[in-house]
């Protein structure tokens, strides 16, 4: 506790602390963030395990051809053709460090650093919510398509729905940034949406190991 | 009394319609929790007794087996999770604040948001009864009985409904996590944290850690069921084993999130009518951080009868898991030891609670012995056991709780009289249905039956628990009258009618918005006791706390 | 004023429990034992469940018993005017109460995990192996041989699952394995003070051994995990004969079914029937009737005495289930025909065995009380 916290013993003023933690250190939405985050890496924990639970149970993995026919296997290969993943991989690692680049502009109050870094920020996701969207179409299974196919579109789907929420919450972020509601003293939102950005990529890059390269 | 009360004790909040819906504070969100938890539980309440008529006798007499499945399932959803998860997040929401000296929550929108979730995933699940039926597979809803082959839209609104509900439950920890992370009031460090607000802090980690798995494994079922996937039905190359792993993963911990919160009213009840400190303040605390880590190793003690699990480890830490628990046992009959006992309706509750919870943790310990648990499990042997922890513990700390805090909530006491008849209907009526149901479970009585052969000999003992079941709706009424009575004419309570130890009896009743006009110095976990017995008390006090007083 | 210690009172309450168990206490309260066992297996589970009983009912005696004594000792009388001495807590008692505990449970640990391995061991060679197969909402019963193959088998060499009964030899060892082609179901024979999950998709094995001292008895069992509408009616039952006497019923079995190309269902309340099996000749009598709205669209039907008839049973409530349960005279009477249940729409052809003349109901079993209609049979 600081020693400024105190000097409030007698005048502490409570509805200061509703807008404004009196304590020093995290703020509120920002501890409030990482800990709906703590919540989000159960959620995928369940849906890995689900997926290692099915693989386990299944041999060979991907279903061979003796369990799910010639054509069918080969689609299931992802082994074989990883490329398009790996460049969205390197899109939305790419978004990380721009958003990274945005916090450490606004943190020295350069706010047109990060307009900048938030808008290139939100290409990249789209350009991988695009290119996700793009790889579901040549896949040639879908979620009907054995334990393999329920799993596969399950992770990555609800990955990709949290892309797209990310998208949605930088998009707002970019709107008050260009209206410049933010400053180096505040600018919460902007933390607590860059901290989730970095937690849906490296949920993607868990992804990416499993399904493409394990 | 240092304390000044900034407004004269005003009877309960008269705002309109509007404030209520779109209200931010934490004290009227913790009551619109309370009420809507209340109406879930008489509805709840009244499947059970649809349950007990049916059971009564042998033969259908009233309901089908498919309508009485519904019963069940719906009475076992709605009591978890639209009555005691909820009551006890109402309550923890509206003391929490107070007792860390807080002027709200921490994210109050968040907190709002959290709340209105609830009712409308209640409703969800209440739709099921309009479309052909609710959901029919028991609380647990296990696979495959849960996919569409064997179910209808019913369970599709269940589980929609549980993603609101759990979804409700991960934003109100986060927030309670955040509020006593960072909103405690100055000198309130976390060992002088009322035990109340930490066993808030160690069900918020449960409920963060647990329920979003449970949320993967609603999302599961619901593509299996609505978008043709292949996750737990067997048939399609699925694992039936698989719900069940992430079902308790997630459940167990529940049962945690459901009774520790109760614990913490019972463990502020207990020395405020005990006039002691609560015995053993650190091992409370860390029995409790425990109780939460141990939680997390023994979700398959659910699952010994269906091979597929390793059978040793799960039933050491579902033994271990009782040693938490015994000390916190013991550390509250210490704290009655050499106490001067008083009786108001909040302490027979609270005794109510160890007596009770007593029986549902001994019972506990026939089930942890794994061989003995193949002979309890899926009996009423069960049923039993459950209710004596979920009843017999939650719901008595509940109304331990209620009648404690009605006075700070309303500023008005409930009438003593009547708090006595109920608990003493409810204690009777509570032993009358679950009781017997011990025997009848030893005898072979299966649980989810609609119906029992005559010939079975379970006939008396239902007719015992029917009995039991219909006298514990009668005590409600004396409860219903009580609170109907002393919203109007009830004494009033006064900023601190218990002489109570904690924050939230130095402001008044009800507390004004934000709360606190002065906050008194903190200098143990009792801060209103080192206030009323400055001085006094001195000698009594151990030397750590005695510097503190000038 | 006499005060009693702590510890002193522990030990007069101690002395008393030791006093109530020496008594028999297990016995003296026989609800809150399980049924005397029936096989090897349940006579160890049995002795665990003393065991833990006895540790169970001392420490609710003496944890009630502290909690009543300060409730009465330490009531406030109105001479308190001072406050109680304010103890915050004693750091050796802590110690005492969390070791003592830990042993107890240690203890029980122990004992439970040895029963468990005896419960659980599984014979190199067990004298019969039984297949029981649970299906919504029927149980029954293939015998097998050494080889792993059925036993008893039909003309054309498929296996015949025996419906409803399982016999087993007294003290020989059986092995029995857990199949459900639909949903989860559970094995449990009270007497047995044993139940096993049978789970679609994971095959669960174990052995029991019924005491040679109880052939010719009957044991009654039934699926206790919730399977769906018939749950509470699925019901099975264990006759234990000697082992002579199995023998000879086993080889009447296998003879049996190689002479009747479908065997028909027992004559006495059958559990389930195959419900509809394609390759069986239609009979001469077919009888139509519809559920629709959860109402039959007929209240009276009427079968020829003594010959088979087929009801083509229609369900048209989508998403809804319902069956045809034949009940003599009344509809609560005798269950002499149990249809499957079907999920609407869907379409069944029951066949139903001879029924001698008389009055019956049929009856849809998911909805008993509205469901109802008469069969007349001459």
């Amino acid at each position: 506790m600081t020693a400024s916290g105190h000097a409030l013993t007698t005048e502490h003023s409570p509805v200061a602390g509703l807008a404004h933690d009196t304590r020093g250190g995290i703020s509120n939405p920002i501890l409030g963030m990482l800990l709906f985050i703590t919540s989000e890496v159960m959620f995928f924990a369940g849906l890995f395990g689900a997926y290692f639970t099915v693989r386990a149970s299944t041999n060979p993995w991907p279903p061979g051809p003796e369990q799910v026919g010639e054509g069918m296997a080969e689609k299931f290969n992802l082994h074989a053709d990883p490329y398009l993943a790996a460049l969205l991989t390197v899109v939305l690692v790419t978004s990380s460090f721009t958003c990274q680049l945005a916090i450490w502009a606004i943190r020295k109050n350069d706010r047109r650093g990060l307009v900048r870094g938030i808008a290139v920020t939100l290409i990249l996701g789209i350009l991988f919510l695009i290119g996700q969207a793009y790889d579901y179409s040549q896949l040639g299974f879908g979620l009907t398509d054995g334990t393999f196919g329920t799993t596969f579109f399950t992770l990555t789907g609800f990955h990709g729905a949290h892309v797209l929420g990310g998208t949605i919450m930088l998009s707002v972020i970019l709107y008050r940034a260009m209206a410049g509601q933010f400053s180096a003293r505040h600018h919460d939102a902007v933390e607590a949406t860059s901290i989730y950005w970095h937690f849906v990529d490296v949920v993607w890059i868990a992804l990416f190991s499993t399904l493409y390269i394990l | 009394m240092a304390t000044t009360a900034l407004h004269p004790a005003v009877p309960a909040y008269r705002s309109g319609l509007y404030e209520w819906i779109t209200t931010t504070d934490h004290k009227k969100i913790g009551i619109l929790y309370v009420v809507n938890s209340l109406l879930f539980f008489f509805i709840a309440g009244l499947l059970a007794l649809g349950v007990r008529a049916e059971l009564a006798q042998p033969k259908v007499q009233f309901f089908a087996p498919d309508v009485y499945n519904q019963l069940f399932t719906m009475h076992g959803t709605v009591m978890i999770f639209l009555f005691i998860i909820p009551i006890l997040a109402g309550f923890a929401n509206y003391v929490v604040p107070l007792q860390i000296g807080a002027p709200d929550m921490a994210l109050p929108r968040i907190n709002a948001l959290s709340f209105w979730m609830l009712p409308l995933g209640g409703i969800l699940m209440f739709t099921g009864f309009a479309t052909g039926g609710a959901a029919a597979e028991g609380w647990t809803g296990y696979s495959p009985l849960a996919q569409r082959a064997y179910s209808g839209t019913g369970t599709d609104l269940w589980d929609v409904g549980l993603v609101l509900i759990g979804t409700s439950s991960i934003l109100g920890a986060v927030n309670f996590l955040t509020t006593i992370f960072k909103m405690r009031a100055p000198g309130l460090t976390m060992f002088r944290l009322p035990i109340l607000v930490w066993t808030v802090l160690v069900t918020s980690v449960l409920v963060l850690m647990a329920t979003p798995v449970f949320t993967s494994a609603l999302i599961m079922l619901f593509i299996d069921r609505n978008y043709g996937g292949h996750f737990f039905d067997p048939a399609t190359g699925g694992n039936a084993i698989l719900w069940q792993n992430v079902f308790w993963f997630y459940s167990h911990p529940a049962v945690y999130v459901m009774v520790l919160p109760a614990m913490g009213m019972v463990s502020e009840i207990l020395p405020v009518f005990s006039r002691k400190p609560l015995f053993g303040y650190k091992a409370f605390v860390f029995a409790t951080a425990g109780i939460g880590a141990l939680g997390f190793s023994v979700w398959a003690h659910h699952m010994f009868t269906t091979g597929a699990v390793f059978l040793p480890f799960f039933s050491l830490m579902t033994f271990l898991i009782a040693v938490p628990t015994g000390v916190k046992m013991f550390n509250w009959i210490a704290t009655l030891f050499r106490g001067q006992l008083i009786f108001a309706t909040p302490m027979l509750f609270a005794l109510g609670f160890l007596t009770m919870f007593l029986i549902g943790g001994i019972n506990g310990a026939f089930s942890a012995a794994v061989p003995v648990d193949f002979a309890l499990h899926d009996t009423y042997w069960v049923v039993a056991h459950l209710h004596y922890v979920l009843f017999g513990g939650s719901v008595f700390g509940m109304f331990a709780g209620l009648y404690y805090w009605f006075p700070k909530m309303t500023g008005r006491l409930l009438n003593e009289a009547l708090g006595k008849l109920h608990f003493v209907l409810m204690f009777i009526g509570f032993n009358l249905t679950f009781f017997p149901m011990h025997m009848l479970g030893l005898a072979g009585m299966p649980r989810r039956v609609a119906d029992y052969s005559a010939n079975a000999g379970w006939s008396d003992l239902n007719l015992l628990a029917s009995i039991g079941g219909f006298t514990i709706a009668a005590s409600m009424l004396p409860f219903l009258w009580n609170v109907m009575l002393s919203l109007r004419n009830g004494e009033i309570a006064g900023d601190d009618p218990w002489e109570a130890n904690t924050l939230e009896w130095a402001t008044t009743s009800p507390p004004p918005p934000y709360n606190f006009d002065h906050l008194p110095e903190i200098r143990s976990e009792r801060p209103l006791f080192d206030l009323r017995h400055a001085g006094a008390a001195h000698s009594a006090l151990p030397a750590k706390y005695a510097e503190t007083h000038s | 004023m006499f005060r009693t210690t702590p510890t002193r009172l522990a030990s007069v309450l101690a002395l008393t429990v030791v006093a109530l168990m020496a008594s028999g206490c297990a016995s003296m309260i026989p609800g809150l034992y399980p049924p005397t066992p029936v096989t090897a297996q349940g006579h160890d589970i049995g002795n665990l469940y003393d065991i833990v009983f006895l540790i169970a009912a001392a420490i609710f005696f003496v944890v009630e018993g502290f909690i009543i004594y300060a409730v009465i000792r330490y009531r406030r009388r109105p001479t308190d005017t001072e406050l109680p001495p304010q103890i915050h807590g004693n750091n050796l008692v802590e110690i005492i109460w969390t070791v003592i505990p830990t042993v107890i449970v240690a203890y029980l640990f122990v004992v439970s995990w040895q029963t468990l391995n005896t419960v659980e061991a599984t014979s190199q060679n067990p004298q019969v192996h039984v297949v029981a197969i649970a299906r919504r909402f029927s149980w029954s019963f293939e015998y097998l041989g050494p080889d792993g193959k059925s036993l008893v088998n039909g003309p054309d060499g498929k296996a015949v699952e025996l419906p409803g009964t399982m016999v087993v030899p007294a003290g020989q060892t059986v092995r029995l394995s857990l199949h459900s082609p639909d949903v989860i179901h559970a094995f449990y024979v009270p007497q047995f003070l044993f139940k096993r999950d049978v789970v679609p998709g994971h095959e669960n094995t174990f052995d029991f051994t019924v005491d040679a001292t109880d052939a010719g008895q009957t044991f009654r069992g039934q699926c206790a995990e919730l399977c769906g509408v018939g749950h509470q009616g699925m019901s099975f039952e264990v006759q234990a004969k000697t082992p002579a006497e199995f023998d000879t019923w086993l080889q009447q079995q296998i003879t049996q079914a190689k002479a009747v190309p479908s065997p028909p269902p027992s004559g006495k309340a059958p559990s389930g029937s195959p419900g509809a099996s394609p390759s069986a000749p239609p009979a001469a009598v077919s009888l139509d009737l519809t559920a629709k709205n959860v109402a039959f669209d007929k209240t009276s039907l009427e079968a020829p005495a003594n010959q088979p008839f087929d009801i083509k049973f229609t369900n048209d409530d989508q998403g809804t289930q319902h069956n045809v349960d034949i009940h003599k005279d009344s509809p609560t009477g005798q269950v002499v025909f149990d249809g499957e249940v079907i999920t609407g729409p869907d379409t069944r052809l029951y066949q139903v065995t001879p029924l001698p003349a008389g009055t019956y109901a049929f009856v849809c079993k998911v909805h008993p009380t509205t469901m109802i209609g008469t069969l007349t049979v001459k």
